[in-house]
């Protein structure tokens, strides 16, 4: 089938197969590897992506569900060689470990702040509850999100 | 790791959804937001050849009021629910319950319909819907009916959806008035899981704090979520007291007619049940605040 939509800023028309999901289309269809596969059943949220600056799941949301669509993926998180505020928090609180979990905590946190930019901590658990750290460090990205939240 | 192949099919309005379920042979599944049926093909436990997706049907996803009955698009997302004004204002109870849904990510593709066909016991809405007096909105190649959630839910995994048919909207009467409302979830894993049992409930107390109405829906605490009739009519005229709360928790728990599976035992969701209904009715008689409990 065939699929336009924007995808980090710029058009994007492609092809992908029926039964792709929009983490195939991103990894495999595009060539952008920062979506990283975890647990394939929207449990782990590694994969999440924005769309229409919500957070999905790219392992659950069929391709076909993009059309038209606005995706953000953490390739476009930075724009004009800067990074997004919650890049640089991230890496200034040391809010990775292993790093595999860290595109989709930065953009379920990036969603999250752009609905709620003054949250408690309470509430930014909430909102990454769904985002697994197997390294279990989740005090400094809870840190580095309340840090943006903070310098705005 | 990819998903089983299949081609999907993707009708632009109802008619033209219902015409393609009925000329597809081999095994079709319809796919709503996905969260329940991609998560099942990648594991293996379905592997349809079709799939008939809802999405390019406009308008299916709105949430409106009609004739003072909230009526929500079969695909209204539990993100759309959560944040409509209309339904926050107006039926508190489901916006509350539709917020515990999972997490936000899987909030904003899956869908009310989807999750009512799903026929998940442990559902987060339904227990809600059910106190609400919801019904169903069918649509299939016989034209269209109205189910009452109360007859919707046929059996575990099982809605009372004939074959053709599809959820197009949920209607939900507006509550009585003066009712107060609430679900709690508690879960025995993870705050994100689905519950091992959920308790929603709708009371009306008069003046002098008796229960002019009392309804209790209840998830993970049998087959399909569930009214707990016998919980319902206990507390229906009487003060609610502590001891009242009491009593109604027991009757629930003793209806209950909960599975064990890796979740935990039917005996500890008929404890939790106990202690949960209890929990919430006390909350909602004194006005405060119950927050959901993880073991």
């Amino acid at each position: 089938m065939s699929l336009s939509f924007t995808l980090n800023g710029q058009p994007c028309a492609t092809q992908a197969p029926d039964h792709w999901t929009v983490l195939d289309l991103l990894r495999d269809g595009l060539g952008l590897m920062g979506t990283k596969y975890g647990c394939g059943e929207g449990v782990c949220g590694t994969c999440t992506v924005l769309a229409d600056g919500q957070p999905i799941r790219a392992c659950l949301v069929l391709a076909a569900h993009v059309r038209g669509r606005v995706l953000v993926t953490v390739e476009g998180l930075e724009r004009d060689g800067r990074l997004d505020p919650i890049q640089t928090a991230f890496a200034e609180r040391g809010a990775a470990q292993c790093g595999y979990c860290t595109p989709g905590m930065m953009l379920a946190a990036k969603a999250f702040l752009l609905e709620n930019p003054s949250p408690s901590e309470h509430e930014v658990r909430e909102a990454l509850s769904g985002n697994l750290c197997r390294c279990t460090g989740y005090t400094k990205i809870v840190e580095a999100v309340l840090a943006v939240a903070g310098s705005k | 790791m990819r998903l089983h192949p299949f081609r999907l099919l993707e009708p632009e309005s109802l008619p033209e959804a219902i015409e393609t379920l009925g000329r597809l042979d081999g095994e079709s599944r319809l796919v709503a937001g996905g969260t329940a049926l991609v998560a099942m093909i990648r594991l293996g436990l379905v592997k349809p050849d079709r799939l008939v997706a809802l999405h390019r049907v406009p308008g299916l996803n709105r949430i409106r009021v009609d004739g003072g009955s909230l009526e929500l698009g079969a695909m209204a997302t539990h993100a759309d629910i959560e944040r409509s004004r209309t339904v926050r204002d107006g039926w508190p109870l489901l916006a509350e319950a539709v917020h515990r849904v999972a997490t936000p990510a899987i909030r904003t593709s899956g869908t009310i319909g989807g999750n009512l066909a799903y026929a998940e016991a442990a559902s987060d809405p339904a227990p809600a819907l059910l106190c609400l007096n919801a019904e169903a909105r069918v649509l299939g190649p016989g034209g269209e009916r109205a189910v009452p959630l109360a007859r919707f839910f046929r059996g575990f995994y099982e809605a009372a959806l004939e074959p053709g048919e599809i959820v197009t909207a949920v209607r939900v009467p507006p509550p009585p008035a003066g009712a107060r409302g609430g679900y709690v979830k508690f879960t025995s894993r993870s705050a994100e899981d689905k519950p091992l049992v959920g308790v929603a409930a709708l009371v009306v107390l008069d003046g002098a704090g008796r229960c002019v109405e009392a309804r209790i829906g209840l998830g993970g605490s049998a087959p399909t979520p569930v009214r707990a009739d016998r919980a319902e009519r206990a507390l229906r005229g009487e003060a609610l007291t502590d001891a009242a709360a009491r009593a109604a928790a027991e009757a629930a728990a003793g209806e209950a007619d909960p599975l064990s599976d890796l979740m935990g035992s039917a005996d500890y969701r008929r404890e939790m049940i106990r202690v949960w209904a209890r929990r919430l009715l006390i909350a909602l008689r004194d006005g405060t605040a119950l927050r959901d409990g993880t073991r």
